[in-house]
């Protein structure tokens, strides 16, 4: 870091974060939070490969309603909870505001790096001590406690590896945490003159409204584990009834914090969307005071709805149906998002790119997963339909279907920017198309399943089932050839995309303004902001073969107020 | 119907490919048919939302495909110039889904308090859970691995569970509660129409509970009411089909689940004296068939005082009989007088049955499961 200041950074400087210091060392020391993010990508990919994989064995084993040679009831049980628990606690919580905010978060602030780099490589250290534990917990025999880890079933059975799985719980939820306080200080104290609270892209607003969460309802997971662990190992009796506990207070614990966790996973997806969704039709975002605040809403009724998740667990009927009545009102801030958005595309000027097609896959599956909310907020349809396949459905459509593919758009969308390459666009659209045709397949079936009554978490299943396993699990596998051709393309582009222009989407929030791959430091000189969603001064250069913003006119246009 | 009863409850339910013959399977993509008073009062919801979603999925799905078609981006056209607000919409967009969920919540609510409020007449089974197994047991005492309830009459399911957590799920009645170590949990329903024939509803576990948690799944058979009443007499008297040497080990564990919250089998403090040796005076039976043994009861006397030749019991089985019809007649020191009696409860083939199970109890593990059948068909060993 201490070369920084000696080294003018002008723009003829080719010199870009990737090659401004080298060597291994280099990187493992990095407090440069591109370098992080990109640690942080490589590391949430690998988790993703990992919970996938554990995923196909799972529906694999489904293909047969009976028991199978090559997998006991065990395995499976394993099986099932290795996917839940890598797929929440290492992919999805981490993946956009570790690995893709991390990156673009402080250029698009247009600051020079997180408010504390030193935290944040802590933190990505802690996220591999976590994973690390989880390891651990495998050589230590597994755990199958499901990833709600619900007692009594976690204190006094459940396979040798629960107790370091749960600390790896607890060590990833601060490795969160600090993101978290990063992400608010950063946002707080590091934005330039003119980058105003409604001048800032909705992507930032959506990773603060994660950052408050992160920290405010993290240290309660923290809790919850670490007194999960006492009781397992010392029989200090909190949640076990047969030592003077009680299992459900574990259940509010829990979700106390998992609850408002589905928003840290969704939030910043639904942040990636309004980005993507406003660049590629070349408009500007619809209702912008709207989006944000929606984003702060979210935020704050995620922590008032934790007990919709017990509505059969025994907890009394008063408090079921108070959970019920504020469930209803996170429908309302996603609902507004999802018109905002369609009404972004009125009159856009809309191009069908990789990353678009990702945004409206999104929008697709978003409205999918949550109109199937309903019926699971209603206190009489959820009791029939809770703990069956139409809960595992509903949230694979919002984690996976949602949260996940706006990561998997948003690491295309800022691809170009992260690598300085490009990938190969025809591939790029069929994998688009086979991840959606194939997550339908595997999770659109689930919903019968679930409505006709199939529980989640069985090893063996009634015959009549078959035909919509079969259905599912033949989804899954077109599903991972489309994430195998996706890894195959973006790995290949490391090494022969063509090069990147600096705004080949035609994007006007200030990451689009310095080079692919960004500089050491992001910017030469302080930016000055313009309304990013304004797209009257870009234009198409065929010699850049990118688009190039006029930025006087960008500034020009934002003090005037026009090019809305 | 009735003599089919012995046959169907010898299927195990836990293999699928047995399982699937009768059980009533859905007709549509959504919901099974429903087999209840309450799955009228909540299918409509459910169908009812269901159409809500298909309007407003195909609405927002359908803006979207034709804006993609109509606002294609031509050539490298780039701005575009469109309204980037407009407060009436929004407030619009915002306030409309307000008013639709807030109808949703109610109709819900409806149901749910329904669901929630067992008619008083109820009538009640009592139902423990375990790893991996329902146990229901009836007013007269008859116990069944598979649920039979009466038609047309409401039903109340009084739930615990001796382990984990676990759910009790029947998806053609539309009810679900968590079976809770520790507490009681209850639900209800009434099925109007009987199960024909070998025909039955799928009964689930839906709390998962590990290795067995798909094994978990039982029967349910909805039978007239003058054929539930012959069926549950028939099925109280299952210890009269058991044979005498086979009592002790087949049903004596069976009893003993009703004395295990107060008597533990290996001398531990519970509510009542251990059927172990908890002072020093031996197990149950040893410390009362013992001419010298110590055991005090009725503050500091020998037992011996009252069980021998010539003395108010003639053999301990009478004293142990005794504790178990007038439980309050002596106390062991130093406990007080806890006990309920179990006069009309028990019969006297159930109370041999039990005092079998003392005579043998080193044949058991802590917490009353058999630890190896006895040999072949030679019944009981002769009593210590």
């Amino acid at each position: 870091m201490t070369t920084l200041d000696s080294r003018p950074i002008t723009p003829e400087v080719r010199d870009n974060y990737l090659t401004f210091t080298r060597g291994l060392l280099s990187w493992i020391f990095t407090l440069d939070h591109k370098r992080i993010g990109v640690m942080y990508l490589f590391a949430v990919l690998s988790s993703f490969f990992v919970g996938g994989v554990m995923a196909l064995l799972v529906r694999t084993k489904l293909l047969f309603p009976g028991k199978v040679e090559w997998m006991t009831a065990d395995e499976y049980n394993k099986a099932f909870t290795l996917h839940g628990a890598i797929m929440v606690f290492l992919v999805i919580i981490p993946s956009i505001p570790a690995a893709l905010g991390n990156f673009i978060m402080p250029i698009m602030l247009g600051a020079k790096d997180v408010a504390f780099p030193r935290l944040n490589l802590f933190s990505f250290y802690l996220w591999v001590l976590g994973a690390t534990c989880a390891v651990w917990s495998l050589l230590a025999g597994g755990f199958d406690t499901g990833w709600t880890f619900y007692t009594p079933y976690s204190t006094q059975f459940g396979a040798g590896g629960t107790i370091p799985v749960l600390v790896g719980v607890f060590i990833l939820g601060f490795s969160s945490i600090f993101t978290g306080v990063n992400f608010i200080v950063t946002i707080h104290k590091l934005r330039p003159p003119g980058m105003t609270w409604f001048r800032m892209p909705l992507f930032l607003w959506a990773l603060y409204a994660t950052a408050i969460i992160q920290v405010l309802a993290t240290p309660v997971l923290g809790i919850t584990v670490a007194l999960l662990v006492v009781e397992r190992a010392f029989n200090i009796g909190i949640f076990d009834p047969s030592m003077g506990g009680d299992p459900v207070l574990f259940q509010h614990f829990f979700w106390f914090y998992s609850h408002p966790a589905v928003y840290i996973m969704i939030l910043p997806g639904m942040g990636i969307i309004s980005e993507i969704i406003s660049v590629h039709s070349h408009r500007h975002i619809f209702g912008f005071r709207f989006i944000a605040f929606s984003s702060i809403a979210i935020a704050i009724f995620s922590f008032l709805v934790w007990g919709h998740h017990m509505f059969t667990s025994g907890q009394s009927p008063l408090m079921n149906v108070v959970f019920s009545a504020i469930t209803f009102s996170v429908a309302i801030p996603s609902a507004v998002k999802v018109f905002n958005w369609l009404a972004t595309l009125y009159k856009g000027s809309i191009a069908l790119n990789t990353p678009m097609l990702y945004g409206l896959s999104f929008i697709f599956l978003f409205t999918i997963g949550g109109l199937t909310g309903i019926p699971l907020a209603v206190l009489s349809t959820d009791i029939h339909l809770h703990d069956t396949y139409y809960v595992v459905a509903h949230f694979h459509y919002v984690m996976m279907g949602s949260a996940l593919i706006a990561m998997i758009g948003g690491l295309h969308h800022w691809w170009p920017k992260m690598f300085g390459v490009m990938y190969n666009e025809f591939w790029g659209k069929i994998a688009c198309g086979l991840v959606f045709v194939g997550f339908n397949l595997t999770f659109f079936t689930q919903f019968m399943l679930g409505s006709q009554g199939m529980p989640r978490r069985y090893y063996m299943y009634q015959p009549e089932f078959k035909i919509y396993h079969h259905i599912s699990t033949g989804g899954a596998y077109i599903m991972s050839i489309g994430f195998l051709i996706t890894a195959i393309y973006l790995i290949y582009s490391l090494f022969a995309g063509k090069k990147a222009p600096a705004n080949p989407w035609g994007g006007a929030s200030l990451e689009w303004q310095c080079t692919s791959p960004p500089p050491h430091d992001n910017f030469a000189t302080t930016p000055r902001v313009g309304d990013c969603y304004d797209f009257s001064a870009v234009r198409w250069d065929e010699k850049e073969q990118g688009y190039v913003l006029d930025t006087e006119a960008h500034l020009a246009a934002a003090a005037t107020g026009k090019g809305h | 119907m009735l003599n089919q009863i012995p046959t169907i409850l010898l299927q195990s339910s836990s293999d699928p490919a047995l399982a699937e013959v009768k059980s009533i399977t859905p007709k549509t993509f959504w919901l099974p048919e429903g087999a209840s008073t309450l799955s009228s009062e909540i299918d409509w919801v459910f169908d009812f939302i269901n159409y809500i979603n298909y309007f407003f999925f195909f609405l927002v799905v359908g803006i979207m495909f034709y804006f993609m078609w109509r606002y294609r981006q031509k050539g490298r056209e780039v701005y575009a110039r469109g309204p980037s607000h407009n407060t009436v919409l929004e407030l619009g967009w915002t306030i409309l889904p307000t008013i639709i969920v807030v109808v949703i919540f109610f109709m819900g609510f409806k149901g749910f308090v329904s669901a929630k409020t067992p008619p008083e007449s109820a009538y009640q089974i009592d139902v423990t859970a375990s790893k991996w197994n329902w146990s229901f047991k009836y007013p007269n005492g008859a116990t069944s691995t598979d649920l039979y309830v009466p038609a047309g009459r409401p039903v109340k399911l009084v739930m615990r569970s001796d382990d984990v957590l676990h759910s009790l799920y029947i998806r053609d009645f539309r009810v679900k509660q968590d079976v809770v170590p520790g507490r009681f949990s209850s639900l209800w329903f009434q099925a109007d129409n009987p199960t024909e024939g070998e025909e039955f509803h799928w009964l689930f576990c839906t709390e998962f509970c590990g290795t067995g948690h798909s094994d978990m799944n039982r029967k349910v058979f909805v039978l007239p009411e003058a054929d539930f009443g012959r069926w549950v007499v028939e099925q109280g008297r299952w210890l009269d089909k058991i044979n005498d040497a086979d009592l002790w080990w087949k049903a004596g564990p069976q009893l003993y689940r009703a004395c295990a919250s107060c008597h533990t089998l290996d001398g531990s403090i519970g509510t009542g004296p251990s059927w172990g040796n908890y002072d020093g005076s031996g197990d149950i039976w040893s410390r009362t068939s013992s001419p010298s043994s110590q055991h005090k009861i009725d503050g500091g006397k020998p037992i011996s005082d009252i069980i021998g030749p010539g003395k108010e019991h003639e053999v301990p089985e009478g004293y142990l009989r005794e504790s178990i019809l007038n439980p309050g007649k002596h106390l062991v020191d130093p406990y007080g007088n806890v006990m309920p009696t179990f006069k009309g409860q028990l019969t006297d083939r159930g109370i041999d049955a039990l005092i079998g199970m003392m005579k043998n109890l080193d044949k058991f593990d802590a917490t009353g499961k058999l630890i190896s059948p006895p040999d072949g068909a030679a019944g009981a060993p002769a009593a210590k």
